[in-house]
């Protein structure tokens, strides 16, 4: 028995200095570095380019080769496949205080990554280390903080929706300009169903897709989900449920998309739209273009603004949102020993010149002025996507927008075997906004700050 | 030991005292400290998690994070999703577990006798099993798809369904896949049972008149009891803990019918970023874990190793 004791005793004072060996690394202070970089290294976190792994490897090693000219600093790329990998590793950054220096985060994901308060807030002195605020497009900066004095995402890149419409299929059926109204849509959409063509292309069973069309819809009849102000939820009210009719509508009443699209995710609705066997396929980005320019319909396609005139209106009643400000901004870990040094990547990375080969290699939209300008210029076919940046606004500045957001696409989730029969009542959708309501209610009350 | 001798007893008695007392425990410190390192530990911090207030604002200094309690087991009990979860996560490994015998023990009841082939069948039944659960899900993904394998094969009968993936049907869609990947452990453990029946019994219950039927029941089944008993319980555990099937298979946010345990935990850490309820729910799934584990090991006495040898 006292053999055991005594093991009980060693295994204590084991568990004791593992807690205490956890403590000490927590207090890591942050120090202030000097723009000589030399035998310094930056690391930056990034998401993967499935579909352009070569070039993004290239684009790693050009970066880091031209930034240790400029300073002497080396950069390493770490990427992550998904938004939820990215979390994963922010988390444990966050909580041991050491990782990547930088990091690039999606616009909608900004909110929660502020409320970590794990980042570089932005002032005047660290906007000038970056090239200035103005070199930026101004409503690219929509979702960088919750106001202007307290930013922390950089714009870096830009991905606005728009939609992309079948120029043949409309032409045969006499439609000579792409919709600007949800109503129009619908309309156009009936006309050239037929034939194994279906009007819209729609993905019901995508994780993320749905809530980027009830959003657009509320948000353009003015109510924009969450009044941040007053933390309140809005998702049971009268536009947000005119909305899920509409978008529901569209496979129930008119019938204008494939009834196997309640299966569909983002991919099989791009499928669909390549095989020409779709007349619009609403909420894409200019990034779609590589798939489609191999496709079926290359050459036969165009982008639109989405409509900005909400469901069963005549004009816009709340904000001309024509897409989610949506892309990805980059943030510097608080943590991070090497901030000046990381500014002056942001720097480097934000400016005209290299904006316009990252648009070259991925098909991102820049976010610097100067850039956007010359790209627009020397690319007249995506005039309608760069038009679209500009009516890009932010969803709700609050860390309970990832929850809120998840309550929306759960509405349509929850929809999808009232939809697969066809049939979808007024009640059944109202009592899945009134449950949607109040998870958001209870989010947004649990939200600090 | 079966000496009478008076002395004999006493002297092995005294052996068996000493060998007690000196036995080396402190050797066991290495394997200790690395069972208190990567078990006791964590498992302390998220007992200590499920009692703080840790969310996104909260996770830069969670040590720091504000203390409340049990409130979290409250909200999780009364405001979360836990408790239907909990009856879908119980039920559905239930009834993989208990399906899943019989099928294994049939496989592997069919594959004992020597016949051509035979290597190659056994090791077909692994394929299931040996399968990545991302690959399994993919698969049957495609194949429950709208309009996919199994919708046309009802409609060659003028049969439709409805959605696999989606709304209630789907919790049978899950049973169904999980009992694919899972009852070829029931026939290992079976195949293993089986392979201990030694060849004088076969011979014995041959010699007695046995038929079949009497000699599967009566002779056979009675050794295959605990292997049995064991493949039950870890496939209940193995499915209840499942994440990466369900996950790909219907996606989060998931139709309510599949919310099983560890999707709620998932979904509560990484979409809603509440680390203190969800380490609560999963204090309580470690709960609902433990009971069919207890039950086992106090059924094959592995838990009082100590008792029996006093006894000895």
């Amino acid at each position: 028995m006292k053999r055991r004791q005594a093991l009980g005793a060693l295994v204590g004072i084991a568990v004791l200095g593992i807690a205490l060996q956890g403590c000490s690394g927590n207090s890591a202070s942050n120090g202030g570095g000097g723009l000589d970089g030399k035998g310094k290294t930056l690391d930056v976190m990034i998401e993967s380019q499935p579909i352009y792994p070569t070039q993004q490897k290239q684009w790693f090693s050009d970066v880091s080769a031209a930034f240790e000219k400029q300073t002497g600093a080396k950069v390493t790329f770490e990427t992550y496949p998904s938004p939820q990998d990215e979390l994963t590793k922010i988390q444990t950054s966050v909580v041991s205080g050491q990782g990547p220096d930088i990091y690039t985060l999606g616009t909608t994901f900004t909110p929660t990554a502020y409320s970590t308060g794990a980042f570089t807030t932005m002032d005047d002195a660290t906007w000038k280390e970056v090239g200035g605020k103005d070199r930026f497009i101004p409503a690219t900066l929509g979702i960088s903080g919750p106001d202007d004095q307290h930013q922390v995402g950089i714009p870096f890149s830009s991905r606005p929706y728009v939609m992309a419409y079948n120029k043949d299929i409309l032409t045969q059926a006499g439609i000579s300009q792409p919709p600007t109204s949800w109503d129009e849509l619908t309309q156009d959409a009936a006309k050239v169903t037929g034939n194994g063509v279906y009007g819209i292309a729609v993905d019901y069973a995508d994780g993320y897709d749905p809530w980027k069309y009830i959003w657009g819809m509320s948000r353009t009849a003015g109510n924009p989900i969450v009044d941040v102000t007053t933390k309140k939820a809005k998702i049971d009210s009268p536009e947000v449920m005119k909305a899920y009719q509409t978008y529901f509508g569209w496979l129930t009443q008119q019938k204008v998309v494939d009834p196997a699209s309640v299966g569909w995710k983002g991919a099989n609705a791009l499928a669909a739209f390549a095989d020409g066997k779709a007349a619009f396929l609403p909420m894409t980005s200019s990034t779609s273009a590589a798939t489609l320019d191999k496709s079926a319909v290359a050459g036969k396609y165009a982008y639109a603004l989405l409509p900005t005139i909400p469901p069963g209106q005549t004009a816009t009643t709340g904000d001309p949102a024509a897409s989610i400000l949506s892309g990805d901004n980059i943030v510097v870990a608080k943590y991070s020993k090497n901030q000046d040094l990381a500014f002056a990547l942001v720097k480097y990375l934000t400016s005209a010149d290299s904006q316009l080969s990252y648009q070259k290699l991925f098909g991102d939209l820049p976010t610097n002025v100067d850039a956007a300008k010359q790209f627009q210029t020397n690319n007249p076919a995506f005039a309608p996507v760069i038009d679209a940046a500009g009516k890009s606004y932010g969803t709700p500045f609050t860390g309970a927008w990832s929850d809120v957001q998840l309550d929306l696409t759960n509405v349509v989730v929850q929809s999808l075997p009232q939809l697969a029969r066809g049939s979808l009542s007024d009640d059944q959708i109202e009592s899945k906004l009134k449950a949607a309501q109040s998870a958001a209610q209870t989010s947004l009350d649990k939200a600090k700050g | 030991m079966v000496s009478t001798a008076p002395g004999a007893v006493r002297r092995s008695n005294r052996r068996l005292a000493a060998r007690r007392e000196g036995r080396p425990l402190w050797m066991l410190a290495p394997g200790g400290v690395l069972m208190v390192v990567v078990i006791v530990v964590p498992l302390i911090i998220a007992l200590i998690i499920s009692l703080l207030d840790l969310d996104q604002y909260t996770l830069r200094s969670w040590l720091q994070a504000p203390f409340i309690g049990l409130k979290n087991y409250v909200e999780a009990v009364g405001g979360s999703q836990l408790m239907p979860s909990v009856g879908i996560s119980v039920s559905f490994a239930v009834i993989v577990a208990v399906v899943s015998l019989p099928i294994g023990a049939a496989a592997a009841l069919a594959t004992q006798n020597a016949f051509r082939g035979r290597a190659i069948v056994r090791s077909c039944f692994l394929i299931p099993y040996v399968l990545p659960a991302f690959v399994v899900g993919t698969v049957w993904r495609t194949i429950f798809l709208r309009g996919g394998v199994v919708d046309q094969a009802f409609g060659l009968f003028g049969a439709h369904p409805g959605l696999w993936l989606n709304g209630p049907q789907s919790y049978w869609s899950l049973i169904l896949v999980q009992l694919w990947t899972s009852w070829p452990f029931a026939y290992l453990l079976v195949l293993a049972g089986l392979q201990a029946v030694e060849n004088e019994v076969h011979e014995a219950s041959a010699l007695d008149g046995a038929g079949w039927w009497h000699k599967l029941w009566y002779v056979i089944f009675p050794y295959l009891r605990g292997p049995a008993a064991l493949a039950v319980v870890i496939t209940f555990l193995h499915n209840f803990n499942a994440f990466t099937l369900p996950y790909v298979l219907f996606g989060v946010p998931a139709p309510d019918a599949v919310d099983v345990l560890p999707l709620l935990t998932y979904v509560t850490s990484f979409q809603s970023f509440r680390f203190g309820l969800s380490a609560a729910i999963a204090v309580c799934s470690l709960i609902i874990v433990a009971i069919p584990l207890f039950a086992y090991l106090r059924a094959v006495r592995l838990d009082v190793g100590e008792k029996r040898e006093v006894r000895a």
